[in-house]
């Protein structure tokens, strides 16, 4: 089905080369490097988007790469915070290199599988871009070997309209973490932008800075911290057009980016080299479950804590190095299929192989789809219970009730009285709070009735429970004198 | 910002000190009584060596204190964090200067109290002298009462301090107050504002009769003579316990209490009742009997309780501390308008520092896990050993362990107790081969392999 889909954005792509310089081949004459520019310019733009909050409402910028003839944007996971709901994501517009004009543009949503975030470029712009997939090779994509000269493009700021400007370097290596991922020398391309090899086809998409961490895998220890390489505008390591380009018509379904396909094994660690050869597991490479969730496919399916995962569907987990890339190899694997999908693992318990066939769900309602409300008054925001704040707080999901913190004004009755962002509100004036719409009920009378002169709660943070005693109304001072 | 409060307890070093040594003999102080005369003879300096097991590796630190001696055979009463179980060496200076040993008998890092016993053969071969001190009633003073802290501070012998009471029941808690232990939640403190320097902690503090109406422990760091003493009475009880159990026995329930002061209107309390559960321990028998934080206890065993205020936490908790183990305990809870009553069965408290043991082999310190321990950091029940120093180079930074890890299993069996683990060690040391360690941080489960 994927492959159909995948097809038809090819041939779309295809019509598409028909209008521009035909793809010199590999191999000939030096290319004519600014004829290049010109065109590949046309497949990268600047979105803006503003964050809004209950306290304030900022600007953010991100770059972002054409991947459909419909005006589809792929901005890498980083252009976006992590966990904001997508009711506080507004105002997308979109940018043309060194172009002051806004577009409009719409969100769709995030893609688990590659973190991405999409967005769609409103009609009237969509003539003056041109996918990226127009300079993909129509066969397999080539392959960059050691040395070879590639290039991309680099963004200004918005001040100076987004100008587009040349990066250029030489592959160094070629790693699978687990999608083959390439090092270049230098800095590249902008973070989620393409590299193109010197004839200008298409050979990966630039990943963010934050990604490149992945290249510190083998300087750090187990659980270390890595280190952040810097530059956040330009990126030195791409992923593989082969491994991209599958992936452009991986659009979420709604902004939520659902659905989720789920296990519930939690905290995966993987197994190292000295441990398989203990476990007389030879080369075989393998990842321990910390905790099976409770509920999830995984616990139905009989997997226990401690499991250690050796094969999917009968095919032994490849080896990486590091060893800790079996981890995000796992979950991908996890998240490139679909609730319902059956995934058949086969775990090694104490010294037995054991076989365990799960069916994949649709994830329970994550902390950013969590209803919430900001209350002026008492200055904080509440959200919902969510399955995952039962697992934070190692309680039976749908045993435990109340509501969580999601933000605290400063200077606020709330902050006052000493309430933080994940505190776990458990009673509200004496009352417990059953549901979300029970605790929106009880603050709505609080904050709204002037007479009030206080609101009680009782709250759970870390393993200590506390009341807490917001001051509402409070009695005039007496005039000074 | 809270000032940190030290433990006055010297780590012993070179000190060069500059004395000024003041002009001629000048006339004798009439004023010092004949008891206290005789309660500066019952001071004592305490130099301790005591192993540590920080860095898997053994190592042993000296320090020093003070202490009093309270019997003719020879007991001596000290600070907890002075000298401990870790201790390998104890040598008591008499306060005519002499040597002899000593052996812990007890301790209570509760109460910071700590109990020796000279060697009595040594004295009576060498026929050592010393006196020994009385207790006063230390629920007889009061704030302005002038009082002497005697003591040994940075090794320098029989030195007294003159200051007042300044306050009769100081409310000081601390979680790790006595080298990491908790301490405070079962006593009120004096405070002094007699001179009170690191050294002094175990020494007495005393009335003008030179009656032991408090042992120094502590100080606010950084502050001018706001010093703390362990109530007489306190001591006197715990020193009871101490010589006859070498440990105090305490019952827990489980709740954590918090003073109700202010919220008398929002639970319709009556002024002088009750006192606020802040938070009950998961699994405790507390939890287990239906107790939620936000409660308020009304009465312990059908007597009324009263915690407006913080200071008069410590009484209720150690009513509670105070019953048999494995007793029933009635606590009278407000249920509305009315009140109802939950049969606790107590358990034995528990520090959540566990028994610690050090892995030479492996470069490794470890912790028990105690049900205390495993309470407070959610864990699933007590397997384990916490990692709690790791010696650079050694096969468990090789592997990969860190401090903060929990080390569930050995070779696939559960790790149970120290034994097991040590057992595991000895093994290893006699035959060394690669061991398989699992081990939890945070909530993520690793493996890892000890290797020679």
């Amino acid at each position: 089905m994927i492959a159909a889909r995948f097809h038809r954005v090819l041939s779309a792509a295809v019509l598409a080369c028909a209008a521009i310089p035909r793809i010199a081949a590999s191999g000939g004459p030096p290319a004519d490097l600014p004829a290049l520019w010109a065109e590949r310019a046309k497949c990268v733009v600047a979105v803006e988007y503003t964050v809004e909050t209950e306290s304030e409402r900022r600007s953010m910028f991100g770059y972002g790469t054409v991947v459909d003839s419909m005006g589809t944007i792929v901005l890498p996971a980083g252009s976006i915070e992590a966990n904001l709901p997508p009711s506080q994501l507004k105002d997308f517009k979109v940018f043309l290199p060194g172009d002051s004009t806004a577009w409009k543009a719409t969100y769709l949503g995030q893609d688990v599988f590659t973190g991405w975030h999409f967005v769609r470029a409103e009609a009237k712009v969509r003539a003056q871009v041109v996918p990226v997939t127009a300079f993909a090779a129509r066969g397999p994509s080539p392959v960059p070997r050691i040395g070879e000269e590639l290039w991309g493009i680099g963004f200004r700021t918005k001040e100076e309209d987004f100008l587009p400007y040349l990066l250029e370097s030489k592959l160094s290596i070629i790693q699978s973490l687990p999608d083959l991922t390439a090092t270049a020398l230098q800095e590249v391309s902008g973070p989620g932008l393409p590299v193109f090899n010197r004839d200008g086809v298409l050979v990966g998409l630039a990943l963010e800075s934050g990604e490149q961490q992945f290249q510190e895998y083998s300087q750090m220890s187990r659980g270390g911290e890595t280190v952040l390489l810097v530059d956040v505008e330009e990126s030195s390591i791409f992923e593989l057009a082969d491994d991209v380009l599958p992936n452009f018509n991986r659009i979420p379904g709604d902004v939520d980016g659902r659905p989720l396909a789920w296990l519930g094994a939690d905290g995966l660690e993987p197994m190292d080299r000295d441990v398989a050869n203990f476990l007389n597991l030879g080369a075989q490479s393998g990842a321990v479950v910390s905790e099976v969730l409770a509920d999830s496919p995984a616990a139905k399916a009989g997997m226990q804590g401690h499991d250690i995962i050796l094969a999917i569907d009968g095919k032994a987990l490849p080896r990486f190095r590091p060893d800790r890339v079996v981890v995000d190899y796992l979950e991908k694997q996890i998240s490139r299929r679909r609730p319902g999908d059956l995934m058949r693992l086969t775990v090694l318990r104490g010294a037995a192989h054991v076989e365990i066939t799960a069916r994949l769900e649709d994830a329970p309602k994550l902390i950013r789809e969590a209803k919430r409300q900001y209350f002026d008054g008492l200055g904080f925001t509440v959200r919902e219970f969510v399955y995952q704040d039962a697992v934070q707080r190692r309680l039976k999901p749908g045993e435990a009730s109340g509501v969580i913190v999601h933000y605290v004004k400063s200077s606020s009755p709330a902050a006052v009285a000493g309430l933080q962002p994940d505190d776990w509100i458990r009673e509200i004036d004496g009352a417990p709070i059953g549901s979300f719409d029970a605790a929106l009920d009880r603050l709505k009378a609080a904050s709204q009735d002037p007479l009030r002169t206080e609101c009680v709660l009782l709250v759970s943070h870390g393993g200590d429970t506390a009341v807490l005693r917001l001051k509402l109304n409070p009695e005039p001072a007496a005039a000074p004198r | 910002m809270k000032p940190a409060i030290l433990n006055l307890f010297s780590p012993r070093s070179t000190l060069a000190l500059a004395v000024a040594l003041a002009a001629g003999g000048g006339t004798a102080q009439a004023a010092v009584s004949r008891g206290l005369n005789q309660l500066l003879d019952s001071v004592v300096c305490i130099d301790v060596r005591e192993v540590n097991f920080e860095e898997g590796s053994r190592r042993f630190d000296a320090s020093i204190g003070s202490g009093v001696v309270l019997t003719d055979d020879g007991l001596v009463l000290t600070n907890a964090h002075v000298a401990s179980p870790r201790a390998v060496e104890i040598n008591v200076t008499l306060a005519n200067l002499e040597h002899v040993g000593a052996k812990l008998v007890g301790w209570d890092h509760w109460t910071d109290l700590a109990l020796l016993r000279l060697d009595m053969d040594d004295v009576r071969r060498r026929g050592l002298k010393f006196s020994h001190a009385e207790f006063g009633d230390s629920s007889k003073l009061f704030p302005g009462e002038t009082v002497y802290a005697v003591g040994t501070p940075y090794g320098l012998k029989r030195t007294v301090t003159r200051g007042i009471i300044s306050n009769t029941s100081r409310y000081f808690e601390d979680d790790r107050g006595v080298d990491g232990y908790e301490t405070g939640a079962f006593n009120t403190w004096l405070q002094t504002d007699a001179a009170i320097n690191p050294g002094n902690s175990g020494g007495p503090l005393v009335t003008e009769d030179g009656r032991v109406i408090g042992i120094t422990s502590r100080a606010y760091l950084g502050a001018n003579n706001l010093g703390f003493a362990i109530p007489a009475n306190v001591a006197k009880t715990t020193l009871a316990g101490l010589v006859h159990d070498g440990a105090i026995t305490r019952s827990y329930v489980g709740i954590v209490p918090s003073p109700l002061q202010d919220l008398e209107k929002f639970y319709s309390l009556a002024l002088d009742t009750g006192m606020l559960i802040a938070s009950v321990d998961p699994g405790s028998p507390a939890a287990r009997a239906g107790l939620r934080g936000g409660e308020v206890l009304l009465a312990v065993n059908h007597r009324p309780v009263d915690a407006r205020f913080p200071e008069q936490i410590p009484a209720i908790q150690n009513t509670i501390a105070g019953q048999p183990v494995g007793s029933t305990v009635v606590l009278t809870l407000k249920d509305g308008a009315g009140s109802r009553d939950v049969a606790v069965v107590t358990e034995r408290l528990e520090s959540s520092v566990g028994e610690e043991s050090v892995l030479e082999a492996w470069g490794l310190s470890v912790r028990k896990v105690s049900r205390a321990y495993a309470r407070e950091n959610q864990l699933e029940d007590e397997t384990g050993v916490l990692v709690i120093g790791i010696r650079p180079g050694y096969p468990a930074e090789e592997a990969g362990l860190e401090a903060g890890d929990i080390i569930t299993r050995i070779d696939q069996q559960p790790v149970a107790s120290m034994e097991g683990v040590r057992t595991a060690e000895e093994a290893y040391r006699a035959k060394p081969a690669p061991t398989l360690v699992e081990a939890q941080r945070e909530r993520r489960v690793a493996l890892y392999i000890l290797k020679p």
